[in-house]
């Protein structure tokens, strides 16, 4: 089965060849110049011996400058050649990932809004920047094989001159040293990173719920209790760590006694050729194994990034869907047994809790498990005003992306914010902070309230737009907004419990506390499953 | 902790204050882990030692061939080269195993700080104080788990190197000094220039994430207006720039790491040259020292072990960056003023708010204005009102989670002090633990005997839930912390307050999202947990407020 994931991944592979293949090239080099240049020196200094040791004559006669020429130049191509190796590898995985990312963001918007708006923040982040991270290893270790096959390659070649036997011995060797790391990964570093990942979620939801929790824990002296809770919780994700520091140990340590047993081994067999060659096939097998580390290295990584790969394919498999245009002439409307037609105004009244924002909600398909059609018949103004960080423009152009500044500052004047706007030095570009933070409640309701002026939709659908005004100022809101019904032939749907906005709804409905909501979820230490 | 810095001196000076500050803290932080990273420190000298076995048992055996003596001559060398490298396999795994505890003991010292001054200290916004208890302290890890052990490690492990390598040749080692000056040197400023750089980016970082995440908070907007394409290409854009900064950033950055790989190998090149040429008594200049070929090779392959450790140190950087930026954030966590000697309240106070301003941090308008209270020791006070008129700030501000800007509380025509002690607190979404309903309701007093908390439980209203639930008092709350319904959380909530023997109940929003019926029976157990008590009670619900004394509209 194909991957939504591994097709992106592909896509992107596609798109980088040219710097993967750089990457691949520069690490060929790296590893076979690693190798050569140790041999070389090992082999360098033994020749150097027996010469020096046969006389004068004989040390004039050995060719000095090759070897020491030959030196200096792999020293300053492995240097060169990891330079190309790491920028070129990192360029490619940034860039692929800087695409990679919004591709989620994407799905994720397309995905059913029960599955897309649950998402907590603890999770969102868990999927759009450290599952997306963990993927980077896929680009970054993508010339790991490369550099480890040059590097035993250029291994295994200097080895033959010193004999068949020791060639052989490091190739099993090699070939040992895999397996065991692929093994030990798969046994011990998978389960690991993967508890890592799942825990450090479940330590996020504790510190969620405890913070959320704040008034209790001041109320009842318990911040000790809070910190020994916390440490309990994360005993299981600290253990985690140390087991995946041990079992890159048993990777590492694995490694390790492998070459010690197979340098002493390559020296011993390629000792009949003379001590210059087995001091060759003795180094040459040190820096063989030594080049397979970084392959190790992405077997040990591995085990996160397949977890991270299994969560982001149940989200890339929505695909989006196109969108359709903003509906031109509003269609009867059936709300809560009342029936709309173009034009009406129909105000929604009734305690908090009993419904009202749920029922508004299910008409723009925020609650149900499948998208319904109607989003483009709509101009909402959520209850929470529900800015984004960014701009005023930001904002404003979030309903409508080809808006010019007038556009946005006629918005802005039928919303009475305007004055406000304009008297702050950055006029539109003013930063509204995270969730519009930088404004006051009141204030973030009315650019909330310019935003679903700004879209074209045959229903306006507004929740609570008042609240937090001075009596002034709702007065001015509820004038313009009633001159603008009139102007534009755009019908209401408006949900509050104050008086000046349902005066202009000759429809009012009143909600009783019979249908609830949901009770509000209290914040648990245990994550849910 | 460093003394507040004085606002008016300008941002600039308040940014440098904060930078000396988180370095300040970062150094404390450190004393804390030193003696587990000593432990660490000391196999990464082990691992050294280990270096030289190896390099001294391949010269040997390699010596040993060169003079054609049998394999019964070279073999013990061999076996001193295997298990020497084996050793380093084993030491660098308790080397990794041990930084991994002793990250593990700091952050777990670090969470009991920081847990006090988030749930003790001045109040912080709930997002900054959840990232710092995970984020934050999970960004030492890598810290105290690699970076420390190792820059432990690469101040003395090439200094033992070189000596061992000045009793085979003490030239050679002197070329190893010589050429550890300018590494070092380069080290230091490729090292800060790239810092300054990472440092930038990392913020950058963060910025792109928190782009993400405010995308995702807002996708209930997105997708009403249809902006989810709009929306993404923006996203888009954004990831592209910072993709293009990052690779700039990493051109001067692997540079650095570049300049430090060019140095090390060009020393063991030097190394290899000096000693080729002097075996083969081909050097233009006299030396005191003749080689031969087991000393050379000794020196030879010992050569780039002396450069690995500061090579090591440079690749671990970034955990160095991370723990960098966290502390940046985390040392502004305070920790909580020492409690002033407070006499707990005996009787219920009288509570007086005149003109109070409540205004949060970074926000143009107050949450609260000009707000006047009079509640008379022992009355039930309702405060009515919308949602974000500011009731639970009100209430807040007497936990001293709300910064009052302006006006005064007074208790008993006292100025207000911490009261936490002397309050007992139910709001609407109470905290519940995975432990029977017992151990939930002594949360609020830890000391409380079966007997006290059976009567909590039963003033509370909690009587009919324990009865219709096997063990009563003992039932295990389940993983979700749910089996209890909305109404009998709040009486949970509820029983809570009462076990705790304090003069001034606070209730935010009691009975939100109950039914009428759950609600007229909520009303009676509120009514007999504020007998005795000053109550303040936050609610939208008119059977609530009809039970108050006096009734405030916000």
């Amino acid at each position: 089965m194909t991957s939504p994931l591994d097709d992106l991944i592909r896509a992107q592979k596609r798109q980088r060849a040219g710097a993967l293949r750089l990457a691949i090239l520069s690490a060929v080099t790296v590893g076979a110049a690693s190798t050569l240049l140790l041999g070389l020196s090992g082999w360098f200094i033994v020749a150097s011996a027996i010469a020096g040791g046969a006389g004068l004559a004989a040390a004039h006669a050995f060719n000095v400058l090759l070897p020491s020429a030959g030196i200096r130049l792999l020293a300053i191509l492995r240097t060169a050649a990891r330079y190309g190796e790491r920028l070129s590898g990192h360029a490619a995985a940034l860039r692929a990932l800087a695409a990679i990312r919004p591709a989620v963001f994407q799905s994720l918007a397309a995905a059913p809004a029960s599955e897309s708006l649950t998402l907590s923040r603890g999770e969102a982040s868990a999927r759009l920047v450290q599952d997306v991270d963990a993927i980077e290893t896929r680009f970054v270790r993508l010339s790991a094989p490369w550099n480890a096959a040059a590097g035993l390659g250029s291994g295994l070649a200097v080895t033959l001159l010193a004999g068949w036997i020791p060639t052989l011995i490091i190739l099993a060797a090699a070939g040992l040293a895999m397996l065991s790391a692929q093994g030990l990964a798969r046994r011990f570093s998978a389960p690991a990173r993967a508890a890592i990942q799942a825990r450090t979620g479940a330590l996020k939801d504790s510190v969620a719920a405890l913070v959320s929790a704040s008034a209790e824990l001041r109320a009842y002296g318990l911040a000790d209790w809070a910190g020994e809770t916390l440490n309990a919780r994360a005993t299981a994700l600290d253990a985690a760590r140390r087991d995946a520091a041990r079992a890159q140990g048993f990777i590492v340590a694995a490694q390790a006694v492998i070459a010690g047993v197979t340098v002493a081994a390559a020296i011993a067999c390629a000792a009949p050729a003379g001590p210059a060659l087995a001091a060759l096939a003795g180094l040459a097998a040190v820096m063989s194994l030594d080049a397979l580390t970084s392959l190790a290295n992405a077997f040990d990584q591995d085990g996160g990034a397949r977890q991270a790969r299994e969560r982001l394919d149940a989200i890339l498999r929505h695909r989006p869907r196109p969108a359709l245009p903003i509906a031109s002439s509003a269609t009867p409307l059936r709300l809560l047994d009342n029936t709309l037609v173009a034009g009406d105004r129909l105000a929604i009244t009734g305690p908090s809790g009993c419904g009202k924002t749920t029922a508004v909600e299910t008409l723009l398909g925020l609650r149900e498990a499948v998208s319904p059609a109607g989003r483009e018949a709509f101009a909402w103004l959520p209850q929470d005003a529900g800015l984004v960080a960014g701009t005023v423009a930001d904002n404003l152009r979030l309903a409508s992306p080809k808006a010019s500044d007038a556009d946005l500052w006629a918005a802005l004047e039928e919303a009475c914010l305007a004055d406000r706007i304009r008297a702050a030095p950055e006029g539109l570009a003013t930063y509204v902070g995270d969730d519009g933070e930088r404004l006051s409640g009141g204030e973030r309701r009315r650019l909330a309230l310019a935003r679903a002026y700004l879209r074209d939709a045959p229903w306006l659908l507004l929740d609570e737009p008042t609240e937090g005004l001075d009596p002034a100022t709702e007065t001015q809101v509820v004038a313009r907004l009633d001159a603008r019904l009139k102007r534009t032939g755009q019908g209401l749907i408006l949900v509050s419990h104050r008086s000046a906005p349902v005066a202009i709804c000759p429809k009012v409905l009143r909600m009783d506390g019979k249908e609830k909501g949901p009770a509000t979820k209290s914040p648990s230490l245990v994550p849910t499953p | 902790m460093i003394a507040p810095y004085t606002q008016p001196m300008g941002a600039r000076i308040v940014q440098i204050d904060r930078q000396v500050q988180a370095k300040v803290w970062l150094k404390g932080f450190e004393r804390n882990a030193a003696s587990a990273i000593r432990r660490a420190g000391l196999l990464g000298l082990a691992d050294g030692i280990a270096a030289i076995a190896f390099a001294a048992g391949l010269a040997l055996s390699v010596d040993a061939i060169a003079q054609l003596r049998g394999l019964a001559a070279i073999a013990p060398w061999l076996i001193v080269a295997a298990l020497a490298l084996a050793a380093r396999g084993a030491l660098a795994m308790a080397t990794g195993v041990i930084g991994a505890e002793a990250a593990a003991r700091t952050k777990a010292a670090l969470r009991i700080s920081l847990a006090r001054a988030v749930f003790a200290g001045p109040r912080r916004p709930a997002a900054e104080a959840a990232t710092a208890l995970v984020e934050g302290v999970e960004a030492m890890d890598g810290h105290v788990a690699r970076f420390l052990p190792t820059r432990l490690a690469a101040g003395v492990l090439p200094l033992i190197l070189i000596a061992a390598a000045a009793v085979a040749s003490p030239i050679a080692a002197a070329i190893m000094l010589g050429t550890l000056i300018p590494f070092i040197l380069a080290m230091i400023l490729t090292g800060t220039a790239a810092a300054t750089e990472a440092r930038a980016q990392f913020q950058a970082l963060e910025r792109l994430s928190a782009l993400f995440l405010d995308r995702v908070r807002a996708l209930p907007v997105v997708l009403a207006f249809q902006a989810e394409g709009a929306t993404t290409a923006a996203l888009t854009r954004s990831a592209s720039n910072l993709a293009e900064r990052t690779i700039r950033v990493l051109r001067v950055a692997f540079l650095s790491s570049a300049a430090l790989e060019f140095f090390a190998a060009l020393s063991v090149a030097l190394v290899a040259v000096y000693c080729g040429f002097n075996l083969l008594r081909l050097l233009p200049f006299p030396v005191p020292e003749q080689l031969d070929l087991k000393r050379a090779f000794f020196v030879l392959a010992l050569a780039p072990e002396v450069y690995a450790p500061m090579r090591r140190l440079a690749a671990g950087y970034h955990d160095r960056q991370a723990a960098e930026a966290a502390a940046a954030s985390l040392s502004t966590f305070e920790a909580p003023a020492p409690k002033a000697a407070h006499i707990p309240l005996k009787i219920a106070p009288s509570l007086r708010f005149a003109g109070v301003e409540i205004r949060y941090p970074d926000t143009d308008a107050p949450a609260v204005r000009g707000f006047d209270l009079v509640a008379p020791a022992g009355s039930v006070t309702a405060l009515v009102g919308a949602s974000g008129a500011g009731k639970s700030s009100i209430l807040n501000a007497l936990l001293g989670l709300a910064p009052i800007t302006a006006g005064a509380v007074s208790i008993n025509d006292n100025p207000f002090t911490d009261l936490s002690s002397d309050i007992a607190w139910a709001g609407q979404s109470p905290l519940i633990l995975p432990a029977s309903i017992a151990d939930n309701i002594a949360l609020s007093r830890r000391d409380a005997t079966r007997a006290e908390i059976a009567e909590a439980a039963g003033r509370a209203g909690l009587g009919p839930a324990l009865a219709v639930r096997p063990g009563g008092l003992d039932f295990m709350l389940d993983e979700r912390g749910s089996g209890l319904s909305g109404g009998e959380r709040r009486r949970l909530s509820l029983a809570r307050a009462l076990l705790k023997p304090a003069p001034i109940l606070l209730l935010d929003e009691p009975t939100a999202n109950l039914d009428a019926e759950a609600e007229a029976a909520m009303v009676d157990a509120i009514r007999a947990a504020a007998q005795g008590r000053t109550t303040l009670i936050a609610t939208h619900s008119e059977a609530v407020a009809a039970l108050a004394d006096q009734v405030i509209r916000l």
